[in-house]
């Protein structure tokens, strides 16, 4: 199974590839519209010299545009979640559930947390299937 | 509407979401603010599992959140992290919490099987029941 480097715009192709294959992921989301940024601070022991920012975007069970951009795009998305880089290969690597790392404040979200919670399986599904990604991390190169 | 809602629990990250939460919620629903400005009492919401509690004090229309669980609390959740969303997730029919769909079954399952446990329950189920319809995001 090929790898990708994690936030590379092939990363992120492989794991829109996986949301569009997912049927449980197109019955699971019938209800979410709307775009969720992503944004992964700076940490650069970990080789992440600058913030990474990336825009997915969702439309009942569908998925568009799965971009690397940068701060102007991420904050025009209708949701943003934002957190170290230790905390989201944690999540990717499903070490950490993404539901109690906002809880623990590990994750932060912007945008309306009803929608979210309403949602929530939504969002598991979206990151169950980030998890399938092989991924090479650049801390671990 | 003015929801006075006050957070004294700033070191729990979660007292945070339950405000938001909360907020939003009440103020997308004059029914869900008729229910809160009725309310009175503390109720506690204990998530052991990532070492997270908080006492919300209502005040017919006010509302303290506070770290912790206070000893005066008359209806305590206790849950783990994930299950709580669970909670959120209960329709709410002619005005009450809703047990006879998929969400309001896993509910009960959950309450059955120990996995969420609720002190005062039965000694204090108004307050239970409105707190359970302003958390309601359905």
């Amino acid at each position: 199974m090929a790898t990708h480097k994690a936030f590379t715009q092939e990363w992120l192709d492989a794991w829109k590839q996986k949301i569009a294959g997912s049927q449980e992921y197109k019955e699971i989301a019938k209800e979410w519209e709307g775009s969720v940024g992503l944004i992964c601070n700076a940490d650069p022991s970990k080789s992440i010299p600058n913030p990474v920012y990336l825009f997915t975007d969702y439309w009942h069970g569908d998925v568009r545009d799965f971009l690397v951009c940068d701060e102007a795009k991420v904050q025009t998305a209708k949701f943003i979640m934002t957190g170290d880089y230790a905390r989201w290969k944690q999540v990717a690597k499903k070490e950490l559930d993404a539901t109690k790392a906002l809880m623990q404040g590990k994750l932060k979200l912007k945008g309306d947390l009803t929608y979210v919670v309403r949602n929530v399986k939504t969002i598991n599904k979206v990151i169950d299937l980030l998890t399938e990604v092989q991924t090479v991390w650049p801390d671990d190169v | 509407m003015e929801l006075h809602i006050t957070n004294h629990a700033a070191e729990v990250p979660f007292s945070f979401m339950v405000q938001e939460l909360l907020t939003g919620n009440i103020e997308k629903s004059e029914a869900k603010y008729a229910v809160y400005k009725k309310m009175r009492g503390i109720a506690a919401i204990d998530l052991p599992d990532i070492e997270a509690a908080v006492s919300l004090h209502f005040g017919q229309g006010t509302l303290t959140i506070k770290p912790g669980i206070s000893p005066d609390a008359a209806v305590i959740i206790r849950t783990q992290a994930a299950q709580v969303m669970d909670l959120n997730a209960l329709n709410i029919r002619w005005g009450l919490p809703y047990y006879f769909d998929e969400a309001g079954r896993k509910v009960i399952g959950l309450l059955f099987s120990g996995k969420i446990k609720i002190k005062g329950l039965l000694s204090h189920p108004v307050l239970l029941t409105r707190l359970t319809i302003i958390m309601s995001v359905m």
